[in-house]
């Protein structure tokens, strides 16, 4: 570690840690970042740009970073991480990105040799003949970042909430000032921070606090915090984004419990934003090269790390704060050679700072050189004149302070620009938050010359190319082309040049792209405006967003509580709508997946099967307006059923459109059942909730969910009564005590019950409806009764195919959202005596017009093959519009042959006629017929 | 190092959901009902039975599963007068109890409610792991009820916090 002070910093040196960078093994200290780390070591060249893979060094110290991203391999697998970000661990293994073989010797900087001709936005007009996307890939690969690791990090991730009185962000001096006075007045305070450790700005300054060192009045502070317990005191933690009512999004690294990450949503009665100030860089030729590097940042790698950047530094200002940092320089044995400020008048308070140094008022560096690293810069005046070089290996700069107003704008308070310190400050709160500190423009501590600043948006005079965003390669002359061609908005310049949307959005250099604007335009800087400053305020990992929710599991999702028998079964389980996990089929050894689902159909139409129907929306109504609010709700009466009946209905939209179909129940005069597609259930909750207390707040209506009351098991198939027979119980099954849409409660299998003659495989079916906490009990004893029977557990796979043999509708499939009542077939169930319901006079003015409808119709393939679900139909299977689509097709057990529904135009006039569809590179013929396919006059599942 | 919490299935509970007006529910009730909440999101606890006052015109009655038939009995929800609505949903749902130091913790990883202000006599329909859940305080910690089918998901998702 060449570049170690003997003695300071913050580092424990009794702790060497060894990483590698690039292949080579380094060393570094406890409490070094990774920038730091290869300062000490000496290196000077970390990274390629993203564009030009121009040589980069190290810039800055912390978030605002724009220069070195490296790639962590290992345990800490992640991408695009700033290399100032990175705390050093033993056996970090980092490597730089967007270089290769190496940033030494790299070989995209041959893109150097053609940058003339790659100006901003030039993917906007070139590489388009013969395709764009033959470029692309290779376009990509040149000026592209890291990838994403292979696998995830080793660990896991957690999301919690948290309230508070008052939430802190930032514990710099003002940030743990706030704190201590609201958790001495009792107050539940939440005090976070992004840095390794409390103090923000004061850790890299050698100032004094109420008369004391400021580390010391730190330590002091911090451990009042610690004492109180209304206060919450969250280190490396960083507040990414500021949401509505005070809500607030923190990532905390390594929080302890074997958490990687933990990712913090916080309440907060209020906000105080003490985020600092963030330096900013100045724009000459070749800023870019690597020895440039913010004097902020110098600072703290010889006040923090005790590392020297270089051994012949010069500054380069246009304000006060770059004295304190030659001050410190010059006192770690850092040859200062010169101090360059862009002012014609430079304060006496300020000059005191610097006893010895030369200072050049009122000049400018028009150009660093050097290649691979810093070698002199050129000086000239300001207003022109004979360049001087001066050799050094390090150039701090300093183009003034902006204030960290990046959460106070995410909470939608509005800015404005502040012409003493040139910058935007918070101005307007929207929420409770208020901004203090050098996050509120106070940017001068004690113990330091006031701050001044002049702007200096760009050196008129700079020689090559001038780099506004060093991340993004957006140089000055980006942003003049982009205002030539007309993108005269800041938002606009933003998107053409892609300045400000980088990883580290723009923090050092958004500012001089407003400047430059400004300039070009004659615009005074608050007519330009800023753009949008947009969440995260730094990267954040996909992990800590997802908390637990990581893996193959990231939606929640549903059981019934036949889950563990069908697992033990081997059925294969996925989702079937709205979360809920089922057995799609259930494979016999051997047995492939078209054999399962033939099997299970063919013991339906011939035997007697089982399924599980529990997921479907269950909603009882109670109250004495429920008969009209049904009647509303549904194309057909439902007023009318006597109790103890059922009916099925359709629900339509506003459009008139088919919304939901299912079967309504009437228990009593006053009380109902409407069940519900399992998709949509939760829909048709809303939906019902709304038009209650909304439309009908006055009428007398009660709904209540009963989804997971009620759990049922559907025996279905011609046998289907007699192991009902065998299950024994206190009700009447003869099909003239239950008939079709007919329920009744009672005991079955000695376990109260409520069994409905419905039916959604066109057999004869007895939904036997109890309570969870019964089914499984009830399973088995159905298993048992009907094991003489053949009785086996069905599936959704076969269950498709017994409702598409029947036509009966299925959301998704033939209820896609554009159809009506008509279309399917379904005009019988839309009553003509009702002055009105939802949707229909939607329906009478769209039928009114005429148009052309989509109906449905049934298919069979010519020749019988398999034909794609939602393949479009055209005419003559030609290139030409659609004219439909296929809805479902599937192998008939009964018709021994694949079978279909489509939705085609005017399809009802079409039964007879041959349609094709058309699929990639083939046309498939097929034979329209009606809908259904099997029993068309319901005689089986009446029986 | 894992959290110091232990997290327990309850076992299913006789539940009542109770809709109208309040004077009508107690005219119908009688006795059968513990006294008003006087506060929405609070409960009340009497005689083992809970009446917790989870909206407007809305509560929920809580016992043992032993006094399940017991209370439909009493309350006889098929024949109660139209005004009223009483709908027994014993089984909607699941019960877990987070219990021990780090409860508030674990709790505050799927629940969005300010626990440490969180009342002893509340009983708040909030989301747990994003899914619609009632909570209570209860023992050294918390019970959430959620609904039976996302319970798979809810038990995981608390495994992972407590491996």
């Amino acid at each position: 570690m060449r570049n170690r002070l003997p003695d300071g910093g913050r580092i424990d040196r009794t702790r060497r840690i060894s990483f590698t960078f690039n292949g080579r093994s380094l060393s570094g200290f406890h409490g070094d970042t990774l920038a730091s780390a290869l300062l000490a070591n000496g290196i000077r060249l970390t990274a390629r740009s993203f564009k030009y893979h121009r040589p980069r060094g190290i810039v800055g110290s912390g978030v605002e970073e724009p220069g070195t991203l490296v790639e962590l391999e290992g345990r800490d697998a992640s991408a695009n991480r700033p290399a100032t970000t990175v705390p050093l661990r033993d056996g970090l293994k980092a490597r730089s990105v967007n270089c290769w073989p190496s940033p030494a010797f790299d070989l995209g900087a041959m893109t150097q040799i053609a940058a003339r001709f790659l100006p901003a936005g030039f993917y906007y007009k070139t590489f388009k003949w013969p395709n764009w996307h033959l470029y692309e890939p290779s376009i990509r690969r040149a000026a592209g970042l890291a990838g994403a690791p292979a696998a995830p990090p080793e660990g896991r991730f957690e999301a919690r909430f948290a309230h508070a009185d008052l939430l802190v962000v930032g514990a710099g001096p003002a940030g743990l000032r706030a704190a201590l006075e609201a958790g001495r007045d009792g107050a539940r305070v939440m005090l976070v921070d992004e840095g390794i450790e409390p103090g923000g700005s004061l850790l890299n300054r050698r100032l004094e606090v109420d008369g004391k060192p400021a580390l010391d009045w730190v330590a002091e502070t911090v451990s009042e915090l610690a004492a109180l317990p209304n206060v919450t005191h969250l280190q490396d933690a960083t507040a990414w984004a500021y949401r509505e009512h005070n809500y607030l999004m923190v990532n905390e690294s390594s929080p302890g419990h074997g958490l990687l990450e933990r990712s913090w949503r916080i309440r907060a009665a209020r906000v105080i934003l003490a985020t600092g100030a963030i330096e900013r860089t100045l724009v000459f030729g070749n800023n870019d090269r690597p020895g440039v590097m913010l004097a902020s940042a110098a600072q703290a790698y010889v006040n923090r790390y005790a590392v020297t950047p270089g051994r012949r530094a010069v500054i380069f200002t246009n304000n006060s704060s770059a004295y304190a940092v030659a001050a410190d320089l010059a006192a770690a044995g850092i040859t200062v050679a010169a101090i360059i400020d862009s002012r014609a008048e430079v304060p006496q308070e300020t000059r005191e700072f610097v006893p010895g140094i030369e200072i050049l008022p009122a000049h400018v560096v028009t150009r660093a050189r050097g290649h691979r690293r810093l070698r002199v810069v050129e000086v000239a005046p300001i207003q022109g004149g004979p360049t001087r070089r001066i050799q050094c290996d390090l150039l701090a700069q300093s183009g003034g302070w902006n204030p960290a107003v990046h959460l106070w704008s995410q909470s939608r308070g509005t800015l404005r620009y502040d012409e003493k310190i040139a910058s935007f400050l918070p101005d307007a709160p929207v929420q409770s938050v208020r901004a203090i500190g050098a996050a509120a423009g106070d940017l001068t501590l004690p113990g330091e010359a006031p701050y001044k600043v002049q702007p200096l948006w760009r050196v008129e005079a700079a020689k090559g190319k001038a780099f506004l965003d060093i991340q993004n390669d957006v140089t000055v002359d980006d942003v003049h082309l982009a205002l030539r061609e007309g993108y005269g908005n800041v938002e606009h310049v933003k998107r053409y040049t892609t300045g400000g949307m980088g990883i580290d959005q723009g923090k050092t250099g958004n500012i001089n792209i407003i400047g430059t604007v400004a300039l070009q335009q004659g615009a005074r800087m608050e007519e330009v405006g800023t753009t949008t400053f947009r969440s995260p305020y730094t990267p954040v990992s996909f992990g800590a967003i997802a908390g637990q929710r990581d893996g193959p599991v990231t939606l929640p999702y549903r059981h019934t509580p036949l889950t563990d028998w069908n697992k033990a079964r081997g059925a294969v389980m996925y989702e079937a709508g709205a979360r809920w996990q089922r057995p799609g089929y259930f494979p016999r050894p051997d047995e492939s997946f078209q054999d399962s689902v033939n099997r299970e159909a063919r013991v339906v139409r011939e035997g007697v099967g089982i399924y599980d129907g529990s997921p479907l929306g269950t909603f009882e109504i109670k109250g004495r307006d429920v008969g009209r609010f049904l009647d509303h709700l549904y194309t057909n009466i439902m007023s009318g059923l006597q109790p103890g009946r059922g009916r099925y209905g359709l629900m339509l939209t506003d459009d008139g459109l088919i919304f939901d179909d299912g079967v309504v129940l009437r228990l009593s005069e006053h009380r109902w059942i409407v069940s519900a597609s399992t998709g949509h259930a939760a829909a048709v909750q809303s939906h019902m909730e709304e038009l209650a207390q909304t439309q009908f707040p006055d009428w007398q209506i009660f709904l209540t969910d009963v989804t997971s009351q009620w759990a049922n098991a559907t025996v279905c198939g011609p046998k289907a009564r007699e192991v009902m027979m065998a299950l024994g119980g206190d009700i009447d099954l003869t099909r003239k005590a239950l008939p079709f849409m007919g329920f009744a409660d009672g005991t079955v299998a000695g376990l109260p019950a409520r069994v409905v003659r419905v039916s959604f495989t066109g057999e004869l079916s007895f939904e036997i409806n109890v309570a969870p906490r019964h089914l499984p009990e009830l399973w088995e004893k159905i298993m048992a009764a009907g094991a003489s029977h053949g009785i086996q557990p069905v599936g959704s796979e076969a269950n498709h195919v017994l409702r598409v043999e029947k036509a009966f509708l299925s959301l998704a499939h033939e209820v896609d959202g554009t159809v009506d009542p008509h279309d399917l077939g379904l005009g019988w169930a839309m009553s003509k005596k009702k002055a009105d319901y939802i949707g229909k006079r939607s329906i009478a003015l769209r039928r009114a017009g005429g148009a052309v409808r989509r109906e449905l119709v049934g298919f069979l393939p010519e020749p019988d093959r398999q034909v794609p679900e939602g393949a479009p139909l055209t005419p003559g299977g030609k290139t030409r519009a659609t004219e439909g689509l296929v809805t479902a097709c599937v192998w008939s057990v009964v018709q021994d042959r694949w079978i279909g529904l489509a939705l085609l135009e005017n399809g009802a006039s079409q039964h007879g006629e041959m349609a094709h569809v058309r699929v990639k590179d083939e046309v498939l013929p097929v034979r329209i017929t009606a809908p259904i396919h099997y029993d068309p006059e319901g005689e089986r599942l009446r029986a | 190092m894992s959290y110091d919490v232990a997290i327990t299935d309850g076992p299913v509970r006789a539940i009542f959901d109770l809709k109208g007006p309040q004077a009508a529910l107690a005219d119908w009730a009688g006795d059968t009902l513990p006294g008003f909440p006087d506060a929405p999101n609070r409960r009340v606890r009497e005689d083992g039975k809970t009446l917790a006052h989870i909206g407007p015109d809305h509560w929920l009655l809580i016992a043992d599963l032993t006094r399940e038939e017991a209370l439909t009995d009493a309350l006889k929800p098929a024949d109660a007068p139209p005004e009223i609505s009483i709908v027994r949903v014993s089984d909607v749902y699941a019960w877990v109890r987070i219990t021990g130091p780090d409860a508030a913790h674990v709790t505050a990883t799927g629940c969005p409610l300010d626990l440490e202000t969180f009342p002893d006599d509340g009983a708040d329909f909030t989301e747990f792991f994003t899914q619609k859940a009632l909570i209570t305080r209860g023992g050294h910690g918390f019970e959430v009820a959620i609904d039976r089918s996302y319970a798979p998901w809810i038990t995981e998702m608390l495994a992972r916090i407590t491996p």
